[in-house]
């Protein structure tokens, strides 16, 4: 959450010789981090970003207590002066309205009555607020917001005449009930929400969110109830967040507002109305305050502090932070009694301690050390990431474009039966509603959105998931691709998918026509099925292979044989058969040791020529070694395979 | 005889010198040369020369031999040169060359291929956990309270199954600190784990991807300070970003760290000076602390004995940061237009 905080406003609190650009870097760097500094008019705006756990620093008065820590430890002249605040007139015992609260929901309330004068604010009081971001009102709103940004606690005020209750009683919200805020939305409340309802059941403020609009101040108020009230943040979190309210109240509220405060913005908020509009105390001073915060109490060790930062700190300069910060603190030789003032709810624990002790003594005073240890698991150089990236490599120089594309998709996208589809509960949009099962539809939509090339070779390494009863589903990485080209060939894709296995070690594929729907082939190796080619369209094929299934194969093993020292003799045999390629090879290959190879040289119509090495490792072949084996092949593709062999 | 010889030299030089082509050449060399060429018969005559002239005779024919040779070898290296430098001629180097297309690998892995390198290089040992995640490691254990606003709908993505009885609900990993959790609970200390991976959130602008990626570090070993963690973040961005660019770490807030960081680094647009897109001159990189004792403790590590540090921070934004690549909308990165995508 962002804060304006305009210099001179900071400067009524904190008394420095510092500069605007000090003042920002020693806040940047010990305590909240100034953003940007702007000119507005002759001020200067700190525009601050402060953390969620640190609601004490949404506020000039908190800014200016960290400010003064951290350039105190730069040693630069600085003084930070709180809240001098002596209630100047005289109240009266009696209060006119009975406010019932609900401790479960409300810590405390504190509150007056006050007669005052609508008018505009005072120049200095409009321009600190426009420079903050809040719009100006007249003097009673702008008011309730002045005291919000110097003290950090939200307060409220009612037209105590508008009102007209003797009764206000803080309840929660039943859903469905209906309130008009002052900005004249009308709400349906979704229940809990913390309300005040007047003696006829009227409600007449959503606390610590907004108020209503039948208890707004008008140009013509007289009488107003000054109210401030400390809320439980889980109700106000889910009351700004359901109804879509995001005030500046709202926000400071759900982080949880020392209690403490209530009471200086109270006294704070009289004081400006007697100023600025000739405000006048008509009651004493309401004080429902059922849940203190405890004080707490964290003890610390010296050496504790010194192992977590890492340098030795003196003790008394440890000390002398904590005091700064407004801690108590209690030194009992080598520890540290810490009493945590109620402003700093964040403090649970000793690092949190060290933490305040060591920002403040500079994270640039620290030293850099590359931690020399070593990892528990032994190194381990073929990973999944190495085959991963061999094969991404391989695939990029064969032309491939790596693709990432969403995991979510839309039901369309889902193959097979969407019950079986893992499926997002509060989806962005129904384009990305379920876990995909298979990458191929997503490489597909790449496909269409690049409607304007001919030519696309992708791919994509990414996770599927699976839906498992009462589990996390099963996550398989998948190794997918797309070719889009005229005359898309099917022996091109087989051939790159076994050059790329190939290279992680995975070679003897089998390919079968596919079991699957469509035109294509399954991919394995043994039994082991690895995936799939399928034949889109003339121009579009696709394959999908587990790359789980091929990294339980995948290997880097290296095995020699021995070269070959004596030459080969290569010969090319054409035959017309009906017959798979694969089942012919098989055949020759078969017939004699020294037929070395065999492999599909070219096919033209139905005729297909047979390249066949014979190589001895032993002696030279000579002619009659070979014609004897040579006519062996021929009976068998004749004889056996019934094969027309063309001589 | 010797007329003869001498008529046949000079009838094969003024053909060898006429030829103007290596086929005519090669004729010239039969006609003379080969099996029944002119000079191979006369040469068979010379048996029947006297015995006296018949030493002289071969001699001179061994001459006309070598001469021809000759002169066929020194044409035939002149007429391949001319053939050389008609087709030389022919070349023009500045059309375009010819090859098959490189592809491209996505920037994201470009990124991720450095940072593990860098990681490895100081020990970290990369890992991978689940994208699809519990409750429990994803908040819970990391010390989330249960009101934390990254806890509501409307920040993380939930699964529609039903709930863990121990572990909650199910949803997509918001961050990849869950990876802390997993790698403490399988893993021993000393640690030193890199966990890259696809996280996810519910945001969709300019500036948004519902889905991205982060880099996250955890240590956790004996006598662990903050000084380690800042001189590994050094290291990193040093390493990354070069030796130019300075880091700061300055208070921050987060559940599972104790103390927590932000770091920053010199804005490597102005380099410090402050501009548009920086905040005073400084870039926002990520966050970082020291492991939260509670997280220690969830993940079953002794928490006096062992410290830990981790950050975890996004891989386009540091891909992003570095290359001032000025992408206006990071939706580009997971549109999948190949003309983006060739572009690196």
């Amino acid at each position: 959450m962002n804060i304006l905080i305009p210099e001179s406003w900071l400067r009524e609190y904190l008394e420095t010789k510092a500069s605007t650009k000090q003042i920002a870097s020693v806040l940047s760097q010990t305590s909240v981090s100034v953003e940007k500094i702007q000119k507005i008019n002759e001020d200067f705006v700190y525009d601050i970003e402060v953390t969620t756990n640190r609601p004490d620093l949404m506020s000039v008065t908190g800014v200016a207590r960290e400010a003064n820590v951290g350039l105190y430890n730069e040693q630069i002249e600085t003084k930070f002066s709180p809240f001098k605040i002596e209630l100047l007139a005289k109240s009266t015992d009696s209060f006119p309205i009975e406010v019932k609260n609900d401790s479960t929901i409300v810590n405390r309330i504190c509150a007056i009555v006050m007669t005052v004068k609508v008018r505009k604010s005072s120049k200095i009081i409009s321009d600190r607020l426009e420079a903050c971001g809040i719009r100006s009102l007249n003097n009673i709103i702008d008011i309730t917001n002045y005291v919000m940004r110097e003290t950090g606690h939200p307060t409220h005020v009612f037209d105590l005449d508008r009102l007209n209750t003797k009764y206000l009683t803080i309840t929660r919200s039943q859903k469905g009930e209906e309130i008009t805020t002052l900005d004249g939305k009308t709400h349906f409340l979704f229940g809990d929400d913390i309300i005040a309802k007047d003696e006829n059941g009227r409600i007449v403020d959503l606390l610590g969110v907004m108020g209503s609009q039948n208890s707004v101040i008008t140009e013509n108020t007289k009488r107003i109830l000054f109210f401030v009230d400390n809320n439980n943040p889980i109700n106000i979190r889910n009351t700004s967040m359901n109804l879509g309210i995001r005030t500046e109240a709202a926000i400071l509220n759900e982080k949880g507002i020392d209690p403490n405060l209530a009471m200086t913005a109270l006294l704070r908020g009289i004081e400006l109305y007697q100023k600025h509009a000739d405000g006048k105390i008509e009651s004493k001073i309401l004080d429902i305050y059922p849940n203190k915060r405890e004080q707490k109490s964290i003890k610390i060790t010296n050496k504790k502090i010194t192992d977590v930062i890492g340098v030795d700190i003196p003790l008394n300069k440890s000390r002398q932070i904590l005091e700064k910060l407004g801690f108590e603190v209690n030194e009992v030789k080598e520890t540290l009694e810490v009493k945590v003032p109620s402003l700093r709810g964040d403090m649970e624990i000793e690092e949190d301690i060290i933490e305040e002790i060591a920002r403040i003594y500079g994270y640039q005073n620290l030293p850099s050390i590359i931690p020399s240890f070593f990892n528990n698991r032994p190194y381990k150089f073929h990973d999944s990431f190495y085959f991963e990236n061999k094969i991404k490599t391989a695939m990029k120089y064969l032309g491939f474009n790596e693709v990432y594309t969403y995991s979510l998709v839309s039901e369309e996208k889902f193959e097979g039966p969407i019950e079986n589809a893992l499926k997002i509960k509060n989806p962005l949009s129904i384009d990305m509603q379920y876990m995909r099962n298979s990458l191929v539809p997503s490489l597909l939509q790449v496909i269409d959105e690049n409607k304007g090339i001919n030519e696309i070779k992708i791919f994509e390494l990414s996770n599927t998931y699976e839906k498992k009863t009462g589990d996390l589903p099963k996550e398989t990485l998948m190794f997918s691709g797309i070719i889009k080209k005229e005359n898309a060939d099917f022996y091109e894709v087989k051939g790159l998918i076994e050059e790329v296995l190939k290279d992680i070690g995975i070679t003897d594929l089998i390919f079968k026509n596919s079991k699957r729907a469509g035109i294509g082939a399954s991919i394995l190796k043994g039994d082991e099925f690895l995936g799939e080619i399928e034949i889109l369209d003339t121009n579009l094929i696709d394959f999908e292979l587990s790359f789980a299934t091929l990294l339980k194969l995948a290997n880097t093993k290296k095995v020699y044989k021995p070269l070959a020292k004596f030459p080969a003799i290569h010969e090319d045999i054409s035959i017309i058969s009906t017959l798979d390629t694969e089942e012919i090879i098989n055949q020759i290959g078969s017939v004699n040791k020294i037929i070395n190879e065999v492999y599909l040289k070219d096919s033209y119509n139905e005729s297909r020529t047979f390249h066949i090495t014979y190589r001895d490792f032993d002696k030279n072949l000579t002619k009659e070694d070979v014609s004897k084996v040579r006519l062996e092949i021929l009976k068998i593709l004749k004889d056996k395979l019934k094969a027309q062999v063309r001589e | 005889m010797e007329e003869e010889l001498i008529g046949i030299k000079n009838a094969a030089l003024s053909f060898v010198l006429e030829a103007d082509s290596l086929e005519s050449l090669e004729e010239t060399k039969l006609q003379f040369l080969g099996k029944s060429g002119k000079l191979t018969l006369t040469i068979k005559e010379i048996k029947k020369v006297p015995q006296e002239k018949r030493a002289a005779v071969g001699m001179l024919a061994n001459e006309v031999k070598e001469t021809i040779e000759q002169a066929i070898e020194s044409q035939t290296q002149k007429l391949k040169n001319k053939n050389l430098s008609h087709v030389i001629k022919k070349i023009d180097v500045t059309s375009p060359g010819k090859a098959e297309p490189i592809g491209h690998l996505h920037l994201v892995t470009q990124a991720i291929e450095e940072i593990t390198d860098i990681f490895k290089s100081i020990g970290f040992t990369r890992v991978r956990y689940p994208e699809v995640e519990w409750d429990w490691y994803s908040f819970t254990a990391l010390n989330f309270p249960l009101n934390h606003p990254a806890r509501d709908d409307w920040e993380t993505f939930f699964i529609d199954e039903k709930e863990h009885d121990k572990f909650g609900p199910m949803l997509l990993t918001p961050h990849t600190s869950s990876g802390q959790i997993r790698e403490m609970l399988e893993n021993k200390p000393p640690i030193k784990m890199l966990n890259i991976a696809k996280t996810y959130r519910r945001q969709i602008d300019v500036g948004h991807t519902p889905m991205f990626h982060q880099f996250e570090t955890l240590a956790v070993s004996e006598n662990l300070s903050i000084t380690h963690l800042k001189g590994t973040l050094d290291y990193f961005v040093k390493s990354f970003f070069g030796s130019k660019i300075k880091t700061r770490i300055r208070p921050y807030h987060f559940e599972f760290t104790e103390p927590s960081f932000e770091v920053d680094i010199t804005c490597t647009v102005c380099l410090g000076k402050g501009c548009k897109l920086c905040k005073e001159g400084w870039l926002e990189m990520g966050g970082a602390g020291m492991v939260h004792p509670n997280v220690l403790k969830n993940a079953g590590i002794d928490s006096e004995k062992y410290k830990g540090f981790a950050s975890g921070w996004g891989v386009e934004r540091v891909l992003m940061m570095r290359e001032n690549l000025n992408i206006d909308d990071l939706r580009l990165i997971y549109s999948n237009k190949l003309d983006f995508l060739e572009q690196f």
